[in-house]
């Protein structure tokens, strides 16, 4: 059940976006990338993602968006392109070759998160922003 | 007054563990080790297989396991009847072995003397493929009473791994096992693969098996030789 790991470490991610902010900045949504090569099961993601995310500072309100990736693969005897499945045992329909190189598929990533920030948060850091301008 | 800020953050999910992983693999860089991560479904023999390893390959090179279970040290105490320093990592409620978890035993004495190093992770054909720990090789077994569609079952361990040996050989004719089409599914789904068949009741196959890790043991420290000297000629 590593599932709960991979829950937790979103969450880390989350949080360390938020502390680079301030203490003031919250998360809105967090969207994540699982491929099909992996193994992940969105569900149990989700639901070990709600029941921890009151932990870590900021996230109790942070959505979790998941899309899935599909697996495509190149064959190795013909280089056709298609999606290696468990129903054709990961082989070509075509040739019915195995896969020769997956170009996606593989990915368990943090793509966007959507925080919110107070004003004057905000403004201190237009300021230092002009600050890093001025020594330029 | 709030606002949103979108933060676009690539960044993966695991990045922790991997670079815990590249820690351990330095690690054992210079510790001159070879380290091995062996997976399979629980009791497709990985413990039977080191006992039978160490007791034919005594002498061959030397040795220190790291045992992986949720709960007990059953297993470390067969390895170490055998002669072999062994570490136990009971992983609780936890079905895998992570880096942060290997880390912990970098500085053992038993470590430093090895020239291979062991790591027997916790039963299971899910979660351990998705944790590297620093290995240099990845090793899944899978015993002939499992099936042989379990390549298809379980694609993601046995596309990241070098090395599949089928277990318990000596029960072959007595299972619908067909080591041939098991080998077909492995390759479809990892063409760079190696297979090999064991008993390490009988001891068939093990001598192969054990002229592949001195080959790999022997493969890593010409590695380390060859990276030394081009650091030398670098400077």
């Amino acid at each position: 059940m590593h599932e709960a790991a991979i829950a937790k470490s979103i969450l880390e991610i989350v949080g360390q976006r938020l502390q680079s902010l301030g203490t003031a900045a919250s998360a809105q949504s967090v969207e994540v990338l699982f491929g099909e090569f992996r193994n992940v099961d969105a569900e149990s993601v989700s639901f070990a993602f709600d029941n921890m995310k009151a932990l870590f500072p900021g996230c109790l309100n942070c959505q979790l968006s998941i899309n899935t990736i599909h697996a495509s693969a190149r064959c190795k005897d013909s280089e056709h392109l298609y999606r290696p499945q468990a129903e054709n045992a990961y082989r070509c329909p075509s040739c019915g070759s195995g896969i020769g190189k997956l170009f996606q598929g593989e990915e368990l990533d943090v793509v966007n998160v959507i925080v919110e920030v107070d004003t004057p948060l905000k403004e201190k850091r237009q300021h230092a922003r002009v600050g890093r301008r001025a020594r330029a | 007054m709030h606002e949103s800020a979108d933060e676009h953050a690539l960044e993966r999910i695991l990045g922790k563990n991997e670079e815990m992983a590249d820690h351990n693999r330095e690690h054992f860089r210079r510790l001159k080790a070879c380290t091995f991560n062996i997976m399979s479904a629980p009791g497709a023999g990985k413990t039977s297989l080191l006992e039978t390893t160490f007791r034919l390959g005594k002498g061959k090179f030397t040795s220190c396991v790291i045992e992986g279970d949720m709960v007990g040290n059953l297993d470390a105490d067969r390895i170490r009847k055998v002669g072999i320093p062994v570490h136990q990592i009971s992983t609780g409620r936890s079905c895998h072995l992570d880096a942060q978890m290997i880390a912990r035993l970098l500085h053992v004495e038993e470590m430093e003397k090895a020239e291979a190093i062991f790591i027997e992770n916790v039963g299971n054909l899910v979660c351990p493929a998705e944790f590297p720990l620093g290995e240099h090789r990845r090793i899944v077994l899978l015993s002939v009473t499992e099936g042989d569609d379990k390549p298809i079952k379980y694609p993601v361990i046995f596309r990241n791994c070098d090395l599949v040996i089928f277990t318990k050989c000596d029960l072959l004719e007595h299972v619908d096992f067909n080591i041939s089409e098991a080998t077909k599914h492995i390759e479809a789904i990892n063409p760079n693969v190696k297979t090999m068949q064991v008993s390490a009741k009988t001891g068939y196959g093990v001598e192969k098996w054990i002229a592949w890790l001195v080959s790999e043991i022997a493969g890593y420290q010409q590695h380390l030789k060859h990276e030394k000297h081009v650091h030398h000629t670098a400077h």
